[in-house]
């Protein structure tokens, strides 16, 4: 075990649907926009140009969809742990998250199913999500569909 | 502002002509690197996402049969390198290449399924399709078109991986104090 990585393991079994995830509150500085196209290769200089961010009528650079994407994983497999698999997830853009912002991500378990669509009964939850900034504004949206094991045993 | 503001190289038309591909596919494309730990590790620090299946070698061997990638770097394995020995211009995404008036553009939203994990040495395709083109819409930053996209990844082994369905906003910017 590698100290600091998140082993703990939640399982289908164990949810109850209207379950709440613990919220999870990241600070976006300057320098974690800049990552953005330093990690994912996206050179749109509305994440890394003050300037060009301006043109567009933003205040300032601000975080790509990847990021995005990247955060609601994070929300959804943090609670779900890292045997969950994400099955599918839906996210819409509402508002950036501009550098300065806080993300901050919610989110509730509104079902919980199986299915057999795959030739195999699979064990899901449905899971649905926001990220919001400091000031309560929902900026993404999202709907993850995460797939998660059996308590062993069950 | 000009095409190469974007950074894209964007194609600009009239929305007939962008109507016109709806149904269109792109040949099967490559990514110009084999899924890697560097560029997982360096996401997951941007994310500061401490899942052990993007950390933990042996978990990830047990777990998944090796290292995986964040779902949200999907996109990622198939991004255009900057430059290539010998020259050549990379071939700039799909959904910027279709015709349209909008100088820049915006993600409206992004739906994905996967159906198995992403692993260390995959080597993803991908080949898109036009789905739809919207009419001319006015949001809060400008006047556009909503583009919709279907990109279907495979692995080496043919295996579909996930089927990512994108809607882009692509608009004609208008200067900060107007919009937003």
């Amino acid at each position: 075990m590698i100290p600091g990585v998140d082993y703990s393991q939640r399982y289908w079994d164990d949810v109850v649907e209207g379950d709440e995830l613990p919220e999870v509150r990241d600070e976006i500085t300057y320098r974690r926009v800049i990552m953005n196209p330093a990690t994912t290769w996206d050179y749109f200089p509305g994440h890394h140009d003050p300037e060009y961010a301006r043109s567009q009528g933003q205040p300032t650079i601000y975080i790509n969809t990847m990021h995005f994407l990247g955060f609601i994983d994070r929300l959804a497999t943090d609670w779900g742990g890292p045997a969950s698999f994400i099955a599918r997830r839906k996210m819409s853009m509402r508002n950036s998250i501009y550098a300065g912002d806080t993300m901050v991500g919610r989110g509730r378990v509104t079902r919980k199913y199986t299915d057999e669509s795959a030739g195999e009964t699979r064990h899901l939850v449905e899971l649905d999500l926001s990220v919001e900034n400091q000031h309560g504004e929902v900026c993404a949206p999202a709907v993850v569909h995460l797939r998660l094991p059996r308590r062993p045993g069950a | 502002m000009t095409a190469t503001d974007t950074g894209y190289d964007i194609a600009f038309g009239p929305v007939e002509e962008a109507v016109a591909m709806v149904g269109a596919t792109t040949p099967v494309r490559f990514g110009t690197i084999d899924v890697n730990e560097a560029m997982i590790r360096h996401f997951a620090a941007m994310t500061r996402d401490a899942n052990a299946s993007y950390w933990d070698d042996e978990f990830a061997d047990h777990q998944w049969g090796g290292l995986v990638s964040p779902p949200a770097m999907l996109m990622i394995w198939l991004m255009p390198i900057e430059w290539q020995p010998g020259g050549g211009t990379p071939l700039p995404l799909f959904m910027a290449r279709i015709p349209l008036p909008g100088d820049t553009f915006v993600n409206a939203s992004t739906d994905t399924e996967f159906f198995a994990p992403i692993r260390v040495g995959d080597h993803l395709n991908v080949v898109e399709e036009l789905v739809s083109v919207s009419d001319e819409k006015r949001t809060a930053l400008g006047v556009g078109h909503f583009v919709t996209t279907r990109g279907t990844y495979r692995r080496q082994d043919g295996t579909v991986v996930a089927v990512n369905t994108n809607v882009l906003f692509r608009f004609t910017s208008e200067p900060a104090g107007e919009a937003r």
